[in-house]
């Protein structure tokens, strides 16, 4: 905590607070991208299933509908902490690339005060910030869900029923996913 | 039932198809042998006459239809002398739902001597698939040299066996490479969007290592 | 006396010429094999070798012994009207790898001969088999050596494996 503070002394109380603001509300946009992307990788077991465990797509189609639905919610849960989590790390990681090259940009705008460019030079940090913390959220939850996926269908589950074996390895996936998610480390 | 079984792994479960299993199988053997003996025990006037017993067996782990199916004959002689002539028919495998790929379904053998064994192999090809009661074989020979009565037995008979339609067990069977590539496929985006996006904006605004150094 | 000298001689005479009719001269054959090529056929390996045999003498049906791996079998009869044989032979799969067999086919002069030969300790190289019939096994067939799912979950773990690496690296204070 100590070194920390010490090398990131930079980010003043202000800015904590604005980039916590922004992260905590999750903006339609981004709540939008999350859930479009957990529907998608939710959605894909359903394929694994149908073609290798041989399920059948009507017979078993409430059960994947209503495992797809779980799933997407866990999972977009688990996008929505890892990016607040990982967050303020990107911000006080880039920050001093993204100021310097703000006031690049910025130097020949003669019109701008000092305050205007902080603000700016803020906002950008945001957005750096939540863009990455987003991006890498669910570049990591799909990563670790699709092993989670794999791993009980195929391995610790594969003689079972294939509808318990369905229940059971996306209801582990997700359910570790959003576990995990709610450590900071 | 079958569904449920079958769709563990193709080498390793045995059990889902036939009744099949090698150890199963050397059980059958045993058991077989028992009872035969047992039952000779009766009749058995001379000693020193051939006597005859037979197995019949399939070798598959997988019946499937157009498929290889093993059919394995052993003849022992537990009896004091050669069996001579000895003729094994097996007119159990319909034409209409089988195929002789190699081997024959008639056998001869000159004589056995005592304690010894032969085997004779057929590899049928199954047309049809569906369930399909496996029979026994007729053994028959001449006990001793001195009589010209042949004496007529059967071989075990290996029981039902289910023969896998051949689209089913290409379906259930296949290592599934196509589906693991679509499915790859499938993921590639939600992995590699993701990762590009986050990526290009790392490599832009990643200053902590080359500048520091 | 005399006429007993004259049998002797008679036996001696034809004795030659009785042995040459036991043996079949020049023997052409013609053979085909099946090995178990696939563990789902079989969970044993098993070696058919068919083959017609033709005498330049005139032998039909032959007893015949067959010389696989070192095990000695009897040569079944198929087919008498053809002078067509079987020889089978069935072993676990790890005792019959993949490679080349020779079978090599006594008939049951050589036969005897040979387990005189073996009973005394003695090579048996010197006895030379009627015909030899060269069998190629291929190998048996157990299923993929490495199944789809263990390539895709070892895949996963991979890029698992990347994701947090740099997940670590993101959340670390440096």
């Amino acid at each position: 905590m100590a070194a920390k503070s010490g090398k990131q002394k930079n980010l003043t109380k202000e800015e904590e607070l604005l980039l916590q603001d922004f992260s905590r509300n999750v903006s339609t946009k981004s709540s939008a991208l999350f859930y479009g992307n957990a529907l998608i990788v939710s959605a894909i077991p359903i394929w694994l299933f149908w073609r290798i465990h041989q399920m059948d797509l009507y017979q078993s189609g409430i059960i994947f509908v209503v495992g797809t639905i779980v799933s997407t919610y866990l999972v977009s849960f688990a996008y929505k902490n890892v990016k607040f989590v990982l967050k303020h790390k990107v911000a006080q990681k880039r920050e001093e690339a993204v100021s310097r090259e703000m006031m690049k940009k910025l130097a020949d705008d003669k019109k701008m005060n000092k305050k205007e460019k902080d603000e700016r030079i803020l906002w950008k940090k945001n957005e750096v910030a939540d863009y990455e913390a987003t991006t890498f959220a669910i570049f990591y939850n799909n990563a670790l869900y699709l092993v989670l996926l794999i791993i009980a269908s195929f391995y610790v589950l594969r003689n079972f029923n294939p509808n318990i074996n369905y229940i059971f390895s996306v209801g582990t996936a997700c359910g570790l996913l959003a576990l995990f998610s709610t450590s900071t480390k | 039932m079958i569904e449920n079984q079958t769709k563990t792994s193709f080498f390793t479960g045995i059990s889902c198809v036939g009744r099949f299993t090698a150890k199963e199988m050397k059980f059958h053997i045993t058991l077989f042998i028992l009872a035969v003996t047992f039952f000779h025990g009766y009749s058995a006037e001379e000693e020193d006459a051939g006597r005859l017993l037979a197995s019949k067996n399939v070798l598959n782990q997988y019946l499937v239809e157009g498929r290889d199916l093993t059919v394995e004959y052993r003849i022992y002689n537990i009896g004091g002398s050669a069996a001579l002539d000895v003729k094994l028919e097996d007119d159990t495998f319909p034409e209409a739902d089988f195929d002789v790929s190699s081997g024959s379904l008639v056998a001869k053998w000159d004589r056995i001597a005592p304690n010894t064994n032969v085997t004779h192999a057929v590899i049928l090809r199954p047309l049809k698939y569906g369930y399909f009661n496996f029979t026994a074989a007729t053994v028959s020979y001449l006990p001793s040299d001195k009589t010209a009565e042949r004496q007529v037995g059967y071989t075990s008979a290996p029981g039902e066996g289910g023969i896998v339609n051949s689209r089913e067990f290409e379906r259930r069977f296949s290592p599934h490479v196509l589906d693991w590539l679509v499915f790859a496929v499938m993921t590639l985006p939600s992995l590699g969007i993701p990762f590009l996006l986050w990526y290009s904006s790392k490599s832009k605004y990643d200053i902590s290592k080359p500048k520091k150094n | 006396m005399a006429t007993n000298g004259w049998i002797i001689f008679v036996i001696t005479l034809f004795a030659p010429l009785l042995v040459a009719g036991d043996t079949c001269l020049s023997p052409s054959v013609k053979s085909k094999y099946y090995i178990t090529t696939e563990a789902a056929a079989s969970v044993d390996t098993v070696f058919i070798v068919e083959f017609q045999l033709t005498c330049k003498n005139g032998l039909k049906n032959l007893n015949l012994y067959a010389d696989i791996n070192g095990k000695f079998l009897p040569v079944t009869i198929t087919d008498d009207s053809k002078s067509q044989y079987q020889v089978s032979y069935s072993d676990e799969n790890k005792n019959l790898p993949a490679g080349n067999y020779d079978v090599r086919f006594y008939d049951e002069e050589g036969y005897s001969i040979l387990r005189k030969a073996q009973r005394s300790g003695e090579t048996n190289d010197s006895i030379k088999p009627l015909f030899t019939i060269a069998l190629n096994h291929p190998g048996v067939w157990k299923g993929p050596v490495v199944q789809s799912e263990f390539i895709a979950a070892v895949v996963a773990i991979l890029v698992w494996y990347v994701a947090y690496s740099a997940k670590s690296q993101l959340q670390s204070d440096k």
